[in-house]
C-alpha cells in the first residue's frame, strides 16, 4: 500500500469563523495566512521524513477550510520545497478551467519537479460552481471534454485545433511537454459512472473518495469492468481512494475523539441555494444516482487504534481494491493542529510500516 | 447533387457511397454544394473500368469541368479523401481550398473498410448510433456492386507516391478527426502535417468517423470558416462581451 498525505493548508484563524459558505474575505488574517503556507512546508518536511509518497492538494475556493483555490501554485511551492516526495495534483477543477493552460501547467510543473508528478482530473463539489458562475447542468460535459482536450495537449506532437461543445481552440500546440511520458501518472476522480468509464477509455487511474469501503468499492469494481471491457488490467496502483482517517493511540480514544468530530458538511451553503443545487447538480456512483454532498459530515472511514486502523486497510484493500490510500488524518479548517502532528507521527510510525505489505 | 449559391464547394463521398447530412444543408448556406455520386457507387452501374484512384480523380475533373465549374472548394470524405487528394495534384491550379474529412489516404497498419452487419457498421461510423435515430442500412446489392471497385482504389495503407507528391501541393488544407474515429485512427493526422505545406490539423471532439453526422454543425462551423478565410481562420472572431 503507498500513502499519500492530504494537505489542506491549516490556516489558525485568531478568531471563530462561521461555518457558512463563502467565508466574508474581509476576516482573513493576514499573519496567519503566512505562518499557514510556512507551517505546510514544515509539516510536510515531516511528511516527507516520515516516508509518505505523495502529497495531495485539491482546488477549492472562498473558504480558509481548504487554503488552495489554486493547487498548480500549491504544487510548485511544494515542488520547490521538498525534494523527494510526489506531489498530487488532484486536482484542477476541470469544468471551470481552460483545459488548454492546465495541460500547460501540470507539464511545467512535471518538468520542474523532476517527474514527481502526479495528476488528478476532477468536476469538484457542489459548491465549486458557484465559485466562477459555472452551471451545474453542463459540468459534467464540460469536465469530459476538458479532459480529453488535456490528455491530447500533452500527447499530440504538432499544431492541433479543437472543435468541442464547450471548447474551441484553433490552435494548440503546448511547450513544455511533460518530462513523464506519454504524461504523468492520471487519474480520473469521481465515483461516477462518466468518470470510471472515461478512466478506463483512457487508461487513466480511478480515484474515489470518502464513501464507505462498499459506496466506493461499487465504482472501483464498475471501472475495472470497464477497463476489461478496453481490452486492460488495471493495477492496484491506478485506484485511489481518499479517505479521512481517525488514529490514536487506542481504540477507545479513537472512538472518544470520533463522538466530538464536527457534523457540517464541508463548504456549507444557504439552505436555499443547497436545495436548489441539489435538483440540479446530478451526481452517481457506477450509474446509481446519489445526493450531492451538500448537508452533514464527510464520513471518516478509518477510526482505531494502530491495530484496528490495520485491520481496517486490509479490509479496504478487498472491497476497493486501491493501492494508494490518500488521507486526511484531521479535520481541515480546524484551528487546532497539534492532534494533527499526533496522528501523523502515530501513523507514520505504528501503522505504516504495517500496511505496507497489504 | 446541389444546393446554395456562391463559390462552388465540391464533395466527393466516402466508400460508403453519397449521404447527405446535415452538414450539407449548413454549408449550402454559405457556398454552392456540390455533392457527386461518383461513378460505380448508388444507382449507377458497376464501375470496372476505373483502375487506380488517380484515375477516379481525373474523372471526376472532368465531371466538375462539364458542369462549367472551373475553380472550386474540394471536400473529400474518407475514401473520397484521397480522390480529392489526386484531383488537387493533377490540378493545383483549380482547387482554392481542400477539406479532409476522416480521410483514409494515410492509414494505421491494417485499417478495415466498415465490414459486418448494418448495427456493426453504423457502430464503426458513428461515436453515438443510438442518438441518430434510424439511419438507413446500406444496401447489401450496391455493397457488392462497389467493394471490388473500393478495394481496388484504396491502396496501400501507406501510398510512398502519394505521400510523396503531398510534400510539393501548395494548396490549403484542413484535415478533420473525430476524437471517437473507429475506422482511421485519428493519430494519423499529424502525418498530413508532416507531409502537407500548409495544413491545419482539427480535431472534432466527440465525433466518429461520420463527422458531418455526428456533430454538423461544429464540422460546418470550422470548414466555413476555413474555406472563407483560409490559414487566417486561426484568428478569433468570437466576441465575448456579455452586456453593452
Amino acid at each position: 500500500m503507498k500513502v499519500s498525505f492530504f494537505e489542506t493548508v491549516r490556516y489558525r484563524a485568531p478568531q471563530a469563523l462561521p461555518s457558512e459558505w463563502p467565508v466574508p474575505s474581509g476576516i482573513y488574517d493576514r499573519d496567519a495566512g503566512a505562518r499557514a503556507y510556512e507551517d505546510m512546508i514544515q509539516r510536510l518536511e515531516y511528511v516527507e521524513e516520515l516516508g509518505f509518497d505523495w502529497v495531495s492538494v485539491s482546488e477549492h475556493h472562498y473558504s480558509p477550510r481548504i487554503l488552495t483555490p489554486s493547487p498548480i501554485v500549491s504544487a510548485a511551492f511544494i515542488a520547490a520545497r521538498l525534494k523527494r516526495i510526489k506531489i498530487a495534483l488532484l486536482g484542477p477543477i476541470v469544468p471551470q478551467s481552460n483545459p488548454v493552460r492546465v495541460a500547460e501547467e501540470l507539464a511545467m510543473l512535471d518538468n520542474m519537479a523532476q517527474g514527481r508528478l502526479v495528476a488528478g482530473l476532477l468536476r469538484g463539489t457542489s459548491n465549486e460552481s458557484l465559485t466562477y458562475d459555472l452551471n451545474p447542468a453542463e459540468a459534467r460535459e464540460r469536465t469530459d471534454e476538458g479532459m480529453e482536450l488535456i490528455l491530447k495537449a500533452w500527447t499530440e506532437p504538432q499544431p492541433f485545433g479543437w472543435q468541442g461543445r464547450h471548447f474551441k481552440y484553433r490552435t494548440i500546440s503546448i511547450w513544455p511537454r511533460p518530462l513523464q511520458q506519454p504524461h504523468p501518472p492520471t487519474f480520473a476522480l469521481g465515483t461516477s459512472r462518466e468518470s470510471c468509464e472515461f478512466a478506463a477509455r483512457h487508461h487513466l487511474g480511478c480515484g474515489v473518495s470518502y464513501g464507505s469501503f462498499d459506496s466506493v468499492g461499487r465504482a472501483t469494481k464498475y471501472y475495472r469492468e470497464q477497463c476489461a471491457q478496453y481490452g486492460w488490467q488495471p493495477t492496484a496502483d491506478h485506484i485511489v481512494y481518499r479517505a479521512n482517517m481517525l488514529l490514536a493511540d487506542t481504540d477507545e480514544e479513537a472512538q472518544d475523539q470520533f463522538k466530538k468530530l464536527p457534523t457540517q458538511a464541508p463548504f456549507s451553503m444557504r439552505p436555499a441555494v443547497r436545495e436548489a443545487m441539489t435538483a440540479v447538480d446530478a451526481r452517481n456512483i457506477a450509474g446509481e444516482a446519489r445526493p450531492p454532498i451538500t448537508i452533514g459530515a464527510l464520513p471518516t472511514a478509518f477510526v482505531g487504534g494502530p491495530d484496528t486502523v490495520v485491520e481496517q486497510v486490509r479490509r479496504c484493500k478487498e472491497v476497493v481494491g486501491a493501492g494508494v490510500l490518500d488521507l486526511s488524518l484531521h479535520p481541515p479548517g480546524s484551528r487546532d493542529v497539534e492532534p494533527l502532528m499526533r496522528s501523523l507521527e502515530l501513523f507514520g510510525k505504528k501503522v505504516l510500516p504495517r500496511i505496507r505489505e497489504i | 447533387m446541389q444546393a446554395g449559391q456562391g463559390v462552388p464547394l465540391v464533395h466527393f463521398h466516402g466508400a460508403g457511397g453519397l449521404r447527405l447530412t446535415p452538414a450539407h444543408e449548413l454549408l449550402s448556406s454559405r457556398f454552392r454544394v456540390v455533392a457527386f455520386e461518383m461513378p460505380g457507387f448508388g444507382d449507377s452501374p458497376e464501375n470496372k473500368r476505373t483502375q487506380t484512384m488517380p484515375e477516379l480523380a481525373s474523372t471526376m475533373g472532368w465531371a466538375i469541368n462539364k458542369l462549367g465549374i472551373d475553380t472550386f472548394n474540394l471536400m473529400g470524405t474518407s475514401f473520397g479523401g484521397k480522390t480529392a487528394l489526386w484531383l488537387a495534384l493533377q490540378s493545383p491550379q483549380n482547387v482554392h481550398a481542400l477539406v479532409l474529412e476522416a480521410p483514409a489516404a494515410i492509414r494505421q497498419p491494417g485499417a478495415a473498410s466498415p465490414a459486418g452487419t448494418p448495427e456493426e457498421i453504423a457502430r464503426l461510423l458513428y461515436a453515438h448510433p443510438e442518438r441518430l435515430g434510424s439511419i438507413p442500412p446500406p444496401d447489401p446489392a450496391v455493397r457488392a456492386k462497389t467493394q471490388p471497385l473500393v478495394q481496388r482504389l484504396r491502396g496501400p495503407d501507406r501510398d510512398a507516391d502519394l505521400e510523396a507528391r503531398l510534400q510539393e501541393l501548395p494548396t490549403p488544407t484542413l484535415v478533420l478527426f473525430g476524437t471517437l474515429d473507429r475506422v482511421i485512427a485519428p493519430a494519423m493526422g499529424r502525418v498530413y502535417k508532416d507531409l502537407l505545406p500548409s495544413c491545419h490539423l482539427v480535431f472534432v471532439y466527440d465525433a466518429g468517423h461520420a463527422i458531418g453526422t455526428d456533430r454538423p454543425e461544429a464540422f460546418a462551423e470550422v470548414v466555413a470558416d476555413f474555406l472563407e478565410r483560409r490559414e487566417a481562420f486561426v484568428i478569433s472572431r468570437t466576441e465575448t462581451v456579455i452586456h453593452p
